[in-house]
């Protein structure tokens, strides 16, 4: 199945293991990614709050060129990425003026199905077809799935519940492992004012790591470059502020699939996160 | 603040309600917007507050607060909203109508900055790199060592780089900008 692939900034760059990860278990899964040629940035928190209509053509013109791809599907490891172009799908079916701005052949802009990664697997690849090709369980793991704002707004979202989604812990369990029942599964991590804000951040975040500490997870998994660079980058100055002692590492579910899948960690890119993850990763041998 | 019920200016509100496409008379003042908020706890005024704001046409506080600054619009609120009513949206048009404010009172000034720098990027190269947004921010606000050890850690990590790739056709995303970023005014 061909599928035009978003990744957004932070997959360049920050979370670059994300892409990496996601890139090869995709490729295991009969899944062709292709990067969409050109894309721009869908301006984050930052074009919406400024200039409503700025943020809508940022995501139409990539909205546009998928459509030229014809794959009839987009899909982004990115939250944030992913609710800014199915709000500019949105806005394109609603706004004729706009929409005739982004015409440019292949199928129209407004027609594409836009998606995020986790929706990709577990609605159109599906649950079955991913544990088939599981030759490593990740049995002893026990996790804590986060899912931050992905689930919201459930109106623009479309996938999964937005107070107590599961996607997520189904996809875990199918790779072996165990998930944890915690409160903070659908928590904000404060986003974008990790820069701005950091004071906030670090409440939140400590907050969403004492959480899973408490219900016994030896490590979180996310589905959002914000909330593991968040969660993972600011962990010390958490533990070194409130000290309590987490070493919880924060992992994307790509990387988890890819293990369940055989790849070597440093293909996966765990050697790129902050907080060690060898202890999980010895779980597993 | 007081406020005398005949005199209440119905502009403001009426031209939000239409904007946001919202109709602030579904609101029962349950609170479910601001029990789940993310950070409720560091606005001025909650989002239930916003909304009764809205209502007696008390602008000049609504421009002045901090509360769409420090709203990370992770859109729990309208999930909860047993009316539906699009907190987010109503946040996005403060934001937008209060740009030209100066004074948001302690921390909002950052966050402005920031969404600044970063609509800068997308301008300059169609794309965002973290590692330039983040060296701006600091040098802009005087922190000329903030976060600097994690930035060491995350260079070793190959996390962060000085080179990030630009779009091609940048004069079609610079089109969509009114006008060019500029940073000068916070």
């Amino acid at each position: 199945m061909d599928v035009a692939y978003y990744p957004g900034c932070s997959a360049h760059m920050m979370a670059r293991e994300y892409d990496q990860s996601a890139r090869l278990v995709c490729r295991q899964l009969d899944l062709n990614l292709q990067e969409i040629d050109d894309w721009n940035c869908c301006g984050a928190s930052s074009a919406h709050s400024f200039d409503r209509l700025l943020a809508a053509n940022l995501g139409a013109r990539n909205l546009a060129l998928a459509g030229q791809m014809n794959t009839g599907c987009v899909t982004s490891p990115c939250p944030c990425c992913f609710i800014a172009l199915k709000t500019a799908s949105l806005e394109l079916k609603e706004n004729e003026e706009l929409r005739g701005v982004f015409e440019a052949g292949g199928t129209s802009s407004h027609e594409i199905k836009v998606t995020h990664l986790l929706q990709l697997l577990t609605e159109e690849v599906g649950l079955d077809s991913i544990t088939s090709r599981v030759t490593h369980r990740l049995s002893g793991l026990k996790l804590a799935a986060y899912y931050g704002c992905l689930t919201r707004p459930a109106r623009i979202v479309g996938f999964d519940d937005p107070e107590q989604p599961v996607s997520l812990d189904l996809l875990l369990e199918g790779l072996g492992a165990q998930t944890v029942t915690w409160s903070h599964k659908a928590e904000c991590c404060g986003g974008a004012l990790a820069q701005a804000r950091t004071d906030i951040v670090l409440d939140l975040c400590g907050e969403i790591l004492e959480a899973a500490r408490q219900a016994g997870a030896s490590a979180i998994v996310a589905a959002c470059p914000l909330c593991q660079i968040n969660l993972d980058t600011r962990q010390q100055a958490i533990q070194a502020r409130n000290g309590t002692e987490f070493n919880l590492p924060v992992v994307y579910f790509t990387q988890l699939m890819g293990l369940a899948f055989g790849f070597s960690p440093r293909s996966l890119g765990f050697n790129r996160l902050l907080t060690d993850p060898s202890p999980i990763l010895q779980t597993l041998k | 603040m007081s406020f005398q019920v005949g005199s209440i200016d119905r502009t403001f509100r009426d031209e939000l309600e239409m904007a946001c496409n919202v109709d602030l008379d579904q609101c029962w003042e349950c609170g479910k917007c601001t029990g789940g908020c993310t950070t409720a706890h560091n606005m001025d005024y909650t989002p239930r507050k916003i909304i009764q704001l809205i209502r007696i046409g008390a602008v000049k506080t609504l421009m002045s607060c901090n509360t769409p600054w420090v709203c990370v619009s992770c859109r729990l609120c309208v999930d909860r909203c047993p009316a539906g009513i699009d907190i987010p949206r109503i946040m996005d048009y403060l934001r937008e109508k209060s740009l030209a404010i100066k004074d948001h009172g302690p921390g909002v000034d950052d966050i402005i900055l920031f969404h600044k720098l970063l609509l800068e990027e997308v301008y300059k190269r169609g794309r965002v790199s973290e590692t330039a947004l983040a060296l701006k921010f600091n040098m802009q606000t005087g922190q000329y060592f903030k976060d600097a050890g994690l930035g060491q850690k995350l260079l070793r990590k190959g996390k962060i780089s000085p080179f990030s790739s630009k779009v091609r056709d940048l004069n079609k995303v610079r089109s969509f900008f009114k006008q060019e970023p500029d940073r000068r005014e916070v």
